[in-house]
């Protein structure tokens, strides 16, 4: 129990920081970010990001799906992630 | 006479430039064609691709060559809101082949935030199971401390879910929750060394008890470099009938009315700093199981015991590669440090409090291949019954020399 309240004391406060650390910044929001913006930010939170050039335009439409569909990205980001990734490869 | 002739020779070599035109043209009008088939939006896309790991494993006691993972995966998409995923687990390591179904599923937009999903699929109990278990995703050659085998938590399991993401401002929330088969509880006749720890390979289902869960991920920066997850599993994971039916000694102990209660805490954040010339990547998850308490028999000595079922398990990890970096080769390096510990409950014949240390040398040779040269220092309190092999807990030190690849 006390490993969980480190735990979280531990997250809450670096996000805290973080937050605090980020506010200072301007943040957009979804809509007014382009597609290889929201790539950069999205595509390489889990595993390093392939260039566009890696897929042709179908195979990226397979693995927006998957990604969208396993990261939970909101459709608005994969839409335009997508778009990026097939005007860039 | 001679104009004559060179002037039906001119006509006659027109007529071929002109023949010889058309038949280009044609040809060119029938590769347009082609093109425009190859190009033409196709409603239904297959992708075959998967990921590999093998390597050798040097410990106190010996040296063996593993292939920890070799996992085809399919995917096929049909149209703007069909997917399906499949995935096999094919592991050969200290001489035995296992083959395993990951997951296999099929999934349905429904709306801009709703997405179906029915089948075996990952279960997004935090995220090393869904998010973090693939090899050439995991920064390390081994798994955290808790998940695989005999593990706190489900990794996969048939069902059906509902999941999605939306904006909120210019953070974001995304949510899943599902119902699966869920786990069955071990009443130690078939190895009373694990009563009371919970199955989640459970393909027969044993009740009519669904396991419930949910997952809610919050990421409060707007570049979403940071991610906060908070999970929660319900499941009932006994029979109605007491496994010890016919035998008169102990036809009254029955696990119909156990419930497990498991809770997990995530977190991950992912960014380049570049006053650091990279990027520091930190992960971790906090897994809580809560069984509620129940009568177990030890066939060894005929008695009876009961004990506080409460299990945890969480492993904290960071890495830092130079990715901008000048130098070819150093930015392709990557450290990284995980700890993890992993405590039984304590009066069970499981009981153990296992931590594990784990520092690792990347050298990334493409985004999904990856050279992993770990050293890991186990440690086990063991005071329950129950072996383990060195590869998930145990006492002692490993290297670890590790190829990963997606494909
Ligand atoms: C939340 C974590 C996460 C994020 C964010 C993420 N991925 Fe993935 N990605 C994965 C996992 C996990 C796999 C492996 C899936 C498997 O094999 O089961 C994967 C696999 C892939 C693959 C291999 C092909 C495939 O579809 O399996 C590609 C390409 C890929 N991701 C690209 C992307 C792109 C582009 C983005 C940004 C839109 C992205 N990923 C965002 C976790 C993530």
């Amino acid at each position: 129990m006390k490993t969980l309240k480190y735990f979280i004391q531990t997250a809450f406060l670096l996000s805290l920081i973080l937050m605090i650390f980020d506010s200072c910044k301007t943040s957009l929001a979804i809509k007014e970010k382009t597609g290889s913006v929201l790539w950069s930010e999205n595509c390489s939170r889990c595993h390093y990001s392939p260039d566009p050039e890696e897929y042709n335009d179908a195979q990226w439409d397979v693995i927006a799906m998957h990604m969208r569909v396993r990261t939970n990205l909101t459709q608005e980001e994969s839409e335009k992630i997508t778009r990026f990734l097939q005007d860039a490869n | 006479m001679k104009t004559k002739l060179i002037l039906i020779a001119f006509f006659i070599s027109g007529i071929n430039l002109l023949q010889a035109q058309d038949s280009t043209q044609a040809q060119i009008q029938s590769i347009k064609d082609e093109i425009a088939i190859i190009k033409k939006p196709v409603q239904t896309h297959f992708m075959l691709r998967g990921f590999t790991q093998f390597g050798f494993d040097a410990s106190d006691e010996n040296i063996n060559f593993n292939m920890t993972s070799f996992n085809p995966v399919l995917l096929w998409r049909h149209g703007d809101r069909f997917l399906i995923e499949a995935e096999l687990e094919m592991e050969y390591m200290s001489n035995q082949f296992e083959i395993n179904l990951g997951y296999a599923n099929a999934s349905y937009i429904v709306t801009k935030g709703l997405v179906v999903r029915a089948g075996k699929f990952l279960i997004p109990f935090g995220t090393f199971g869904e998010r973090f278990h693939p090899s050439w995703v995991n920064k390390f050659a081994s798994q955290p401390l808790g998940f695989g085998h005999d593990g706190i938590a489900p990794s996969g399991d048939l069902g059906i879910e509902v999941r999605g993401g939306f904006q909120l401002g210019s953070s974001k929330l995304n949510y899943s929750l599902y119902a699966v088969n869920g786990p069955r509880i071990k009443d130690g006749t078939e190895e009373p060394e694990e009563a009371g720890m919970l199955m989640f390979k459970n393909e027969t289902e044993n009740n009519n008890n669904k396991a419930i869960g949910t997952r809610i991920g919050i990421l409060p920066l707007s570049n979403s470099s940071l991610e906060i997850g908070l999970s929660a599993y319900y499941a009932a994971p006994g029979s109605s009938h007491s496994p010890f039916e016919g035998d008169p000694l102990n036809e009254d102990l029955n696990y119909e009315n156990v419930t497990a209660m498991l809770t997990a805490v995530d977190l991950s954040y992912v960014k380049i700093i570049s006053p650091l010339m990279g990027i520091i990547d930190i992960k971790g998850q906090y897994s809580l199981s809560n069984i509620s308490n129940a009568v177990y028999y030890n066939p060894e000595d005929t008695s009876r015991y009961t004990f506080t079922n409460e299990s945890s398990a969480y492993y904290v990890q960071m890495a830092y590669r130079p990715a901008l970096a000048e130098n070819q080769i150093l930015k392709n390096f990557e450290i990284a440090g995980r700890y993890s510990a992993y405590t039984t409950p304590v009066g069970s014949l499981w009981a153990d409090n296992k931590s594990q240390i784990t520092v690792g040398l990347n050298y990334w040779l493409s985004w999904r291949t990856v050279i992993k040269a770990n050293y890991q220092i186990n440690e086990s309190s063991m005071s329950g019954g129950h072996g383990m092999s060195t590869m998930t807990g145990g006492n002692g030190s490993m290297f670890q020399l590790h190829i990963a690849a997606g494909f």
